[in-house]
């Protein structure tokens, strides 16, 4: 318990200090472009609480950084630079979209999931290729996984112009779905969808795969040290390429919850980065699963608070972009003492 | 009192230095008079290299005093060290493989022309002369990568004197050369010294001690214990020094070896690398229950690639591995430690443990389902820290406890790590090597005694290693190695050192 | 049109795709040398490319706007290095970092100062310095090639056997070297192991930053957000591909680039936009695949783990 307590809250210092040090450079930011600094902070922290429909929204932008960010957690656990969050993401949505636009007169709850599944499968399949790739042939994921995010936004935009695409609406968008392949929305909360719900439930299960059960202490065994993996019997590549197909799957049910429950059509462009972003919650959470939770929170708040602050106090909403980059350059610089000689 | 001050060539006073929480060093004196051969020697973790890093550079000291010619010194790094005349020849050759001879020799200082252009023509020229000047057997041109193990340590000797070092430190310079190359060092040794060197020498082989120094300085626990004239010292007081105490000679077994079909079976055993060179040449071995067969053999001989094929983690390119009689060669290592096979490998925080998880973690890998750690998927946490505390305390595991993160013990605890998770199922086939590498003499004693009590229990052990006197103290029978092949396999009464040392240098008398 | 016309306009437009993948293929390869995997040289392109637009709007001078853009893109080299040296920070992490950095930078930028975040496009830019038509036309097809492109296309060229000389005919480069392969022996030899380290994430700045500004003022004079478009990325894929060799790294951004300028071509046979614009980044897994498949050829078994390079 000592031990627990200790290991939390050294955890939780540098994050908290990365947080706490970016947020106040973006407040002397703020102060030389506005008038009116304190409405915009206020805007940027606090409007997602203002109303039932804010809140609800906040929670809608929550849920695919959530998703993505597990799902880079156990990429990263199991030793796997897993940049490739976006194109996974992008594949569950138009695999979900599909399958949704396919059985147009399919009853709801079977055709909500069988979309699902299908998002689920083709974020997974994504995901699959670099890790099979770092396996067999030890080709270098990071490039793989940004290459193929390229790959998947131009493959993508390919199948919603040929074949699903919505003439009537401007752009690379496809008909919208059938009313009863939309997700329903969470009680008492009309806007939220219940994806948020089940993105919730999914974090403390991921932390008891991970941190509670014989296959996760071998997936972290795979990540930490292969070749100690390796030796005491664990099927490490076949640990990696699990994580991996863990990892796209769960981008690619952000993807499809993200068609099901709030676009209810696929559209390019949809994701304002949420591939890279879910990749800094899970940094910034140190790569924890309970700590995502937490860290996904963070980023959707600023996210739409910045939307706020746009129209309230005149401040770029790029500026959350701009302090996002600088949280994960802080978060990740150290001062090491004393290092012990090889 | 009527001496005559001699001032030493390099003197240091009450020199200490830590890491963080550790001490590396407490308190160290040492004189060095000018052209002596000084041996340095203590314990592994006794601190020596430490002392040897702040000598050449490499560490500053956080207190204490250097004097080189009286004068006080402090170097910030090794180029400061190289002006004034210190040289250093690392245990782990500082070579930059890919290039050749000449290029390490001159790295950072390479003549110029037009003042920014490297003249090679001239720095092969120069390499020339001084591999000439030294007699060594040196091609300037070679690439490190090609050189064996005792031509790079001349390359290292080279770019110390290349740059007139008056002091050369030769940091555990035998621990990877074969019998004959040491003879061969410390010619070379015994010649520097005549053309005026000062030779400063890490060991901690007390045989070396005895054959090539003038002097010897003990370091114990990171201070410096005495310094005395070897002539006159016998290995024992040296030894006594060290450790603080006198050693135990290595208990031998009363247990027999069972007959019966052979434990662990080795034929026609091959693996070859990248280009076709065989690392494994068709090995032959079998061991039978209860019996140690030791594999003697300089390091780079094909050791390596023979744990890890038994072990299962490479494949062999042809031959066969049987465990308990049973075909293993295309079987997982999974399968291969299903069936009752241990393996402590050679490098702890390489194969051997986790470094970042905790003991309770790196204990139970392996060992949830026999001692039922998990309950319908879910580890059971209680039982799995108890099963941690349990191994801490029947293998004093010091400094332990199950949260702690495995990578903070010492050399000596990791090992007895190791060694916990891979006995927990009582192995009946036990791949060991060098298992007491980096451990004290407490500490090796204890993986000796598990080691022999693993035999005793009817296992059979293949003990890989490069330290002669383990080999002789636990095998029954001794296979020597050299590049790649078992040359013979000797019965341990029949083997001598001075014998397996010719084999393991390739000089096969009754051949 | 004649086929020799042909094959120099396809020549030309291999040229102007490869230019910014070579320039970022050797950025990142000589942080490679360095043992450092650079995938902040997207961002550095990015900022890059933002910067020579403004300069040379305010400007009017091409020469200044060039220049800035390199400046720009060397300080963001030093703010790499200095998080993922001297601070010690994963470098994949910190760049990753840095391209968000540049990214959010360049969109605020666009939005306080020119309000506009869907991109800077000046009426009038001031143009580089290119070969005038007609003045290589005695060199049958290459030379037409070369005729208007402009001086950061050949600067490209120029920076491939520069790179090569400094990595294996100077000091520097030997300790560059040394630094990247056996960190340990460079330090015993005194070599400055983290000064290296940032003099090759400075020099991969100043490269990053010719091709970023290649990208935004040599054809099209205006920036938009995320130009860079992974470019920077196929430039390190670029040189995992040419094993961190000069010529070979170069020889991979000329394939990558060609693969670009046939896209082009097929684009005039109505192949579908998206799988022209597709070709080098598919390019770029191919031959890592590839490159990986010769590797693992010639040292059977494979093993798996470890950061391949």
């Amino acid at each position: 318990m000592r031990d627990s307590l200790q290991t939390l809250s050294r955890s939780l210092l540098g994050p908290v200090g990365a947080i706490v040090a970016v947020m106040a450079c973006g407040f002397l930011l703020v102060l030389a472009v506005s008038d009116e600094p304190v409405l915009a902070y206020r805007d940027l922290l606090f409007a997602n609480f203002d109303s039932r429909s804010n809140f609800a929204l906040f929670v809608n932008r929550m849920t695919p950084l959530l998703l993505i960010g597990l799902g880079v957690v156990f990429s990263f656990r199991a030793g796997v630079f897993n940049v490739g969050g976006e194109g996974q993401l992008y594949l569950g949505a138009i695999a979900a979209t599909a399958t949704a636009l396919a059985f147009p007169h399919a009853p709801g709850p079977v055709l909500i999931g069988l979309s699902l599944i299908a998002g689920i499968a083709a974020g997974a399949a994504w995901g699959w290729i670099p890790g099979i790739l770092k396996v067999r042939l030890a080709v270098n994921e990071v490039v793989t996984t940004l290459m193929l995010n390229f790959v998947a936004l131009l493959l993508t935009e390919y199948l919603v112009i040929n074949g699903m695409r919505d003439t009537t609406a401007y752009g690379a968008v496809s008909y919208v779905l059938a009313e009863q392949a939309w997700l329903p929305d969470i009680p008492g909360l009309p806007g939220a969808t219940i994806g948020a719900v089940i993105a919730l439930l999914l974090a403390p299960l991921a932390w008891v795969a991970l941190f509670r059960t014989e296959w996760g202490a071998n997936l972290r065994a795979a990540g930490a040290n292969i070749r100690f993996a390796e030796a005491v019997g664990v099927r490490a590549a076949r640990q990696v390429v699990i994580a991996m197909l863990i990892s796209g799957g769960l981008s690619g049910l952000a993807g499809a919850f993200y068609v099901l429950g709030i676009g209810h059509r696929f559209e390019q462009n949809f994701s304002p980065g949420f591939g890279l972003i879910g990749m800094t919650v899970a940094l910034l959470a140190r790569v924890h699963p309970i700590g995502v939770v937490a860290t996904a929170a963070f980023y959707a708040l600023i996210l739409n608070g910045a939307g706020y602050m746009q129209i309230d106090a005149d401040v770029p909403r790029s500026l959350v972009n701009l302090l996002a980059g600088f949280l994960v350059l802080f978060m990740t610089a150290r001062f090491r003492r004393g290092q012990a000689p090889a | 009192m009527s001496e005559p001050i001699v001032v030493p060539l390099l003197r240091l006073r009450n020199v200490a230095k830590s890491f963080g929480d550790k001490v590396a060093l407490s308190h160290v004196d040492l004189d060095v008079e000018a052209g002596e051969v000084h041996v340095i020697c203590g314990e592994n973790g006794a601190g020596k290299s430490t002392l040897m890093n702040i000598l050449a550079g490499i560490l500053q000291p956080d207190a204490g005093e250097m004097l080189l010619d009286g004068k006080s010194v402090r170097f910030s790094d090794p180029i400061e060290a190289g002006r004034v005349g210190i040289g250093m020849v690392h245990q782990h050759f500082k070579l930059v493989s890919s290039m050749s001879v000449a290029e390490n020799l001159f790295l950072n200082r390479q003549p110029l022309r037009f003042g920014f252009i490297s003249d090679r023509r001239v720095m092969r020229e120069r390499a020339q002369t001084l591999i000439a000047r030294y007699r060594f057997d040196l091609d300037p041109d070679a690439s490190i990568a090609q050189l064996s193990v005792g031509q790079r340590q001349r390359v290292e000797i080279l770019k110390a004197l290349a740059f007139d070092a008056r002091i050369l430190i030769l940091d555990e310079p035998t621990a990877v050369l074969t019998p004959p190359e040491v003879s061969e060092l410390l010619g070379v040794i015994a010649d520097l010294k005549a053309r005026g060197r000062t030779i400063l020498f890490i060991t901690h082989k007390l045989k070396e001690v005895k054959a090539a120094s003038d002097r010897v300085t003990v370091l114990r626990h990171g201070a410096s214990v005495s310094t005395r004239p070897t002539a006159g010292l016998s290995e024992s007081d040296i030894a006594h020094d060290m450790v603080g105490r006198d050693l135990a000679t290595p208990r031998r077994r009363a247990g027999g070896i069972g007959s019966g079909a052979p434990k662990l079976s080795l034929s026609g055993l091959t693996m070859t690398n990248a280009s076709g060179r065989r690392l494994l040449d068709e090995i032959n071995l079998d061991i039978r229950a209860g019996e140690i067969v030791g594999v003697a053999g300089v390091d780079g001989n094909g050791q390596t690639e023979l744990s890890e094929a038994v072990a299962g983690l490479q494949n062999a390119r042809a031959g066969a591995v049987a465990i308990d009689g049973k075909d293993a060669t295309n079987v997982s290592p999974h399968e291969r430690r299903a069936r009752g096979l241990g393996f402590i490998p050679e490098d702890r925080l390489d194969r051997g443990l986790c470094a970042g998880m905790t003991i309770a973690e790196n204990v139970s890998t392996d060992n949830y389902a026999a001692r039922k750690l998990t309950s319908c998927g879910l580890i059971r946490m209680a039982a799995r820290d108890a099963f941690a505390s349990e191994k801490i305390r029947q293998f004093d595991i010091r400094g332990a406890r199950p949260g702690l993160p495995v990578g903070q013990l010492s050399g000596g605890n990791m090992q007895k790590v190791v060694i916990a998770r891979e006995m927990e199922k009582a192995p009946n086939v036990l791949v060991v090597a060098q298992p007491t590498r980096g451990l004290d003499v407490g500490a090796a004693e204890f993986v000796h005694g598990q080691i022999l009590a693993a035999a005793d229990r009817g296992c059979a052990v293949l003990l890989i290693s490069s330290e002669l006197s383990e080999i002789f103290a636990l095998s029954d029978r001794i296979a020597v190695m050299y590049r790649g092949a078992v040359l013979r396999v000797l019965d341990r009464t029949d083997a001598t050192e001075h014998l397996v040392g010719l084999l393991m240098n390739g000089v096969d008398e009754a051949a | 049109m004649s086929a020799s016309m042909q094959a120099s306009q396809f020549l030309a437009s291999v040229l102007e795709q490869t230019t910014p993948l070579l320039l970022a293929a050797l950025a990142a390869m000589i942080t490679t040398r360095a043992n450092i995997l650079n995938v902040a040289v997207e961002g550095m392109m990015l900022v890059a490319a933002f910067t020579a637009i403004a300069v040379g709007e305010a400007s009017g001078s091409a020469s200044l706007a060039l220049i800035s853009a390199i400046g720009a893109s060397a300080m963001m080299s030093l703010i790499f290095g200095f998080v993922s040296i001297v601070m010690k920070a994963d470098f994949i992490v910190a760049g990753l970092g840095l391209n968000i950095l540049a990214a959010g930078g360049t969109l605020f930028v666009l939005e306080q100062v020119y309000q506009d975040p869907g991109g800077l496009r000046p009426e009038v830019f001031p143009d580089l310095w290119r070969v005038p038509s007609g003045a290589l036309s005695w060199f049958p097809i290459v030379g037409p090639a070369f005729e208007r492109q402009s001086v950061i296309v050949f600067l490209a060229l120029i920076a491939v056997p520069v790179c090569s000389f400094v990595l294996y005919r100077m000091p520097i480069g030997y300790a560059l070297r040394a630094v990247g392969e056996d960190e340990p022996a460079a330090i015993a030899a005194g070599v400055h192991a983290a000064r290296m380290k940032l003099l090759a994430v400075l020099a991969s700045g100043l490269l990053a930053g010719l091709a970023g500004a290649q990208l935004s003022m040599d054809r099209l004079h205006f920036f938009l957000p995320d130009m860079t478009s992974g470019r920077g990325f196929i430039g390190l894929a670029a040189t995992l591909f040419g094993g961190g060799l000069p010529w070979a790294t170069a020889g991979a951004a000329f394939l990558f680039g060609a693969f670009g300028a046939l896209g082009d071509r097929l684009q005039t046979f109505q192949a579908p936009p998206q799988f022209v614009l597709m070709a080098p980044y598919i390019a770029a897994v191919l031959g890592l695949i590839l490159s990986r498949v010769r590797a693992a050829a010639r040292s059977r078994p494979a093993r798996i783990g470890g950061r391949a390079t």
